[in-house]
């Protein structure tokens, strides 16, 4: 027995199964404040040797091999959600959640139920099944640790937010305590709180709340995202209610280096614009323009550049830079066009896998490195996008699988050989195992040794104290029985009586000896006989072991063989069928991937129509010597996210710069 | 063109692309539900093919605390012939810590009597070198055989303590 320190990291596992990058850190920060717990089986201890490796793999083969035997017997419910969360790091949610389920049928101790109802509506959650989510977590009873409790409050936040039941979640976030220790927590809740204030119309409650993560001081970078969104989300949420002068501000408070800079440049643009201050507009337009045009931000600015410079009646300028916007989206255009017909042409995903570690597999792979190739530019919010993700993780995941069957597929020559080995070596032994077993050896060493027990019983009875003499004395005695048969058939005198009288005396001090030494060689003997008697039931054992390996050991390597064909079958048909799924994950994320890249060209496409449309307005304008018009339309905006933010729900939203933002407003008209 | 109605005319094209991944994300699940199955069957079958539980003989090496004792490799001899020599690498070592429990030998024992010898090295208190045996006689019957090799702590020595344990 033995006690651990920090068992139950599976929490961290599966904590990270559904909170992803930014909650990840909190979630394993609670896993070194769980109680310690006993291992009683060696043999699951092996199994977290493995699991606190990281080698989940392996980990997760030894515990289902493990409860086959019957090793694990003390670490049942354990066992039983450890498992779950095996399987989950490897992208197994049915079976992950099929086994927390059915583990809840079961009577367990209250702190084993909530976590495993906790886990699965994690799952659920991940897995888009927003109602089994929430019925899951509704269902944990009693007291959690102060972080779980925190981390389940967050979940089912997102949960109601992502339903849009944002009054519920308002009354939720509004009524949750931090502890000391959780200001990280409270931020999220925090930003959530806000914007399922936004959500409902109320801003200016949101306000103060957002504002205060606005302006969080965090050398962290998750909260330094998080500071930004919410800045934007305030921001936005202004220029929506057409309070643009209050939006100014938050919007400032953006980082200029983030990745939240290019829409918080575009909105304070559009917050001058909304007080008829297009010069003041223009700053912040101008610097959007001289960067990267894969932004969906940039691209917007190009349009909106023009239309400020319509607004001050600058005609020339305004023409000019609908002429750099049309010459800019058909070189971007051509670009995408180009990088489509790459993906066509290219294994796709062998590029992303071949950057990164080959050893590592499971929920906890994420792409850290994008390849360096024109395609990825365009492909960011793909990329980090959560299915994309997670196709990428299958696709690293069928090859780990397909070199583990790899590597089993050597060993099966190798198993084939040895088995036939042993046919071979039984084959050659079965001639002498058949001459011994015939012989029946045993028994006649048995039938000896009652031979030499009865004699020696005889002899302690009869007391025949000659009998265990040493030879020499046993020589003696019959030389002496010899002497006095021979001296009894000489007549009476005094010479033979005085030899009969020698022998008698020799005769007596030989017994005497005899006499003496008689009980312990007795016991001697007796010792010597239960060594005897051991030897022979030894000899009796590996008799028996012998007729049973003869009788066994055909059958044995028969159904060894048989086993070892059968894998093989196995072995053979799941190497195809994972060749053919990492061709078909393939395919689907590189469709995703094409489809992602001609929606960037269908937006280019609609912003050059629009450009040449006002483009031909204003010539139109120029030809006609008519003063100059009002642009017919304000830059359209990009097809974007939904208009308002979104929750901190990492596991849908991703980490793109573009994918979370909000969007532009979507009726710049109105504010003209 | 309102944002919304933008994202309007994107559905039926999100909505099949979700659909084809979560399928797909089905089918993968269940090949790799297969594949873990039959790496567990082929553990099994190595298992039992090379260490029949008749014969097998298996030494695992738990550590508690730690705080006296941090291991560098571990020897081991049966009847005086060496059957392993271990080298932990610090990942290794912190699995132990965290209460992960190694399987460091598994072999074959004839039925009868054996010795089982284990030399213990690493830095002890105050970071010096430290190297430990322990011994342990068994007794091999028909069934397998597990050995345990503790490393504990002994407070108030402050000193670490090496012993085997014959589970039955």
């Amino acid at each position: 027995m033995r006690v651990t320190r920090a068992l139950l990291v599976y929490c961290s596992l599966i904590a990270g199964a559904a909170t992803a990058a930014d909650s990840d850190t909190l979630a394993a920060q609670s896993v070194s404040k769980l109680s310690p717990i006993v291992v009683r089986d060696l043999h699951y201890g092996d199994v977290l040797f493995h699991f606190y490796q990281g080698e989940d793999f392996d980990a997760l083969t030894r515990l289902n091999a493990y409860r086959q035997w019957h090793l694990t017997p003390n670490h049942d419910a354990e066992g039983e959600l450890l498992l779950g969360g095996l399987y989950l790091s490897l992208g197994m949610h049915n079976e992950a959640g099929e086994r927390f389920e059915r583990l809840l049928t079961r009577n367990l101790p209250e702190d084993v139920r909530n976590r495993a109802w906790f886990y699965l509506g994690k799952i659920w959650y991940a897995r888009g099944y927003l109602e089994r989510a929430e019925r899951a977590i509704r269902s944990i009873d009693g007291v959690l640790t102060p972080e779980l409790e925190a981390e389940r409050l967050h979940l089912l936040a997102n949960t109601l937010m992502r339903q849009e039941r944002f009054d519920e979640a308002i009354a939720l976030l509004n009524g949750w305590r931090a502890r000391d220790g959780q200001q990280d927590w409270l931020a999220y809740a925090e930003f959530n709180l806000g914007v399922a204030l936004i959500r409902k119309g109320l801003v200016s409650e949101a306000d103060p709340i957002l504002t205060r993560v606005g302006q969080l001081e965090s050398g962290r970078r998750e909260l330094r995202s998080l500071r930004d969104r919410a800045n934007l989300a305030l921001g936005y949420a202004y220029i929506q209610a057409e309070q643009a002068e209050k939006a100014r501000l938050p919007l400032e408070r953006v980082r200029l280096n983030g990745p939240y800079s290019t829409k918080a440049l575009l909105g304070v643009g559009w917050a001058d614009a909304a007080a008829g201050d297009f010069e003041g507009a223009l700053t912040p337009w101008l610097e959007l323009r001289d960067r990267n045009l894969l932004d969906a931000a940039v691209q917007e600015s190009y349009l909106a550049i023009p239309y400020a410079f319509r607004k001050l009646d600058a005609n020339a300028q305004a023409a000019e830079s609908y002429e750099l916007a049309l010459r800019s989206f058909d070189e971007e255009s051509a670009r995408i066009d180009q990088s489509i017909s790459t993906i066509k042409r290219e294994q796709l995903l062998d590029q992303f896998v071949a950057k990164d570690d080959q050893q590592q597999y499971g929920w906890f792979w994420s792409l850290r490195q994008v390849p360096d190739a024109p395609e990825s530019r365009y492909l960011y919010a793909l990329l980090a996008s959560h299915d994309f993700q997670e196709g990428l993780k299958n696709y690293r995941d069928l090859g780990f699988l397909s070199s583990t069957l790899s590597r089993w597929d050597d060993s099966i020559g190798a198993f084939d050989d040895m088995i036939d080995t042993r046919e071979r070596a039984y084959a050659e032994r079965l001639p002498r195992a058949d001459a011994l077993l015939a012989s029946g050896a045993v028994e006649s060493l048995r039938e000896r040794r009652d031979r030499i027990s009865n004699e020696l019983t005889r002899i302690e009875q009869s007391k025949d104290v000659a009998a265990l003499g040493t030879q020499e004395q046993r020589d003696q005695w019959q030389r002496i029985a010899r002497v006095e048969a021979a001296l009894a058939t000489l007549p009476a005198d005094e010479e033979n009586d005085e030899l009969r009288e020698k022998a008698r005396l020799v005769k007596g001090a030989l017994y005497w000896q005899l006499d003496e030494a008689f009980k312990a060689r007795a016991w001697n003997q007796r010792r010597t006989l239960r060594d005897l008697d051991q030897a022979l039931r030894e000899a009796d054992n590996r008799w028996i072991r012998v007729e049973k390996a003869r009788t066994s050991a055909p059958t044995n390597t028969g159904e060894f063989a048989a086993r070892l064909q059968a894998l093989k079958e196995r072995l053979d048909g799941l190497t195809v069928r994972l060749v053919d799924m990492q061709a078909k994950q393939n395919d689907l994320l590189e469709r995703l991937a094409i489809r992602q890249l001609e929606q960037q060209k269908a937006r280019l496409a609609a912003y050059s129509v629009q450009a040449r449309f006002e483009l031909a307005a204003i010539y139109d304008g120029i030809a006609s010597s008519a003063p100059a018009r009002e642009p017919e339309t304000e830059p359209q905006p990009a097809p974007e996210p939904g208009p308002v933010p979104e929750s901190d729900d990492p596991v849908s939203r991703g980490e793109g710069p573009v994918q979370d933002a909000p969007a532009p407003p979507s009726d710049p008209g109105s504010r003209s | 063109m309102p944002a919304a109605a933008a994202d309007a005319t994107e559905l039926p094209a999100e909505a099949a692309a979700e659909t084809d991944t979560r399928g797909l994300d089905e089918e993968i699940q269940s090949l790799k539900k297969d594949v873990v199955d039959l790496n567990k069957d082929l553990f099994v079958l190595e298992e039992e093919l090379l260490f029949p539980a008749s014969t097998q003989v298996a030494v695992f090496i738990s550590m508690d605390v730690g705080e006296f004792f941090a291991l560098d490799s571990v020897q081991l001899k049966i009847d005086n012939r060496e059957v392993s020599n271990y080298l932990y690498t610090a990942r290794e070592a912190e699995a132990l810590l965290k209460g992960g429990v190694h399987r460091i030998y598994v072999g074959n024992l004839k039925v009868g009597k054996h010795e089982l010898v284990a030399l213990f090295s690493g830095k002890g208190p105050n970071q010096r070198d430290y190297r430990r045996g322990a011994n342990l006689r068994f007794e091999k019957s028909v069934g397998a055989k597990y050995l345990e090799l503790k490393i504990t702590d002994r407070q108030r020595r402050a000193q670490p303590e090496f012993a085997i344990k014959d589970w039955e």
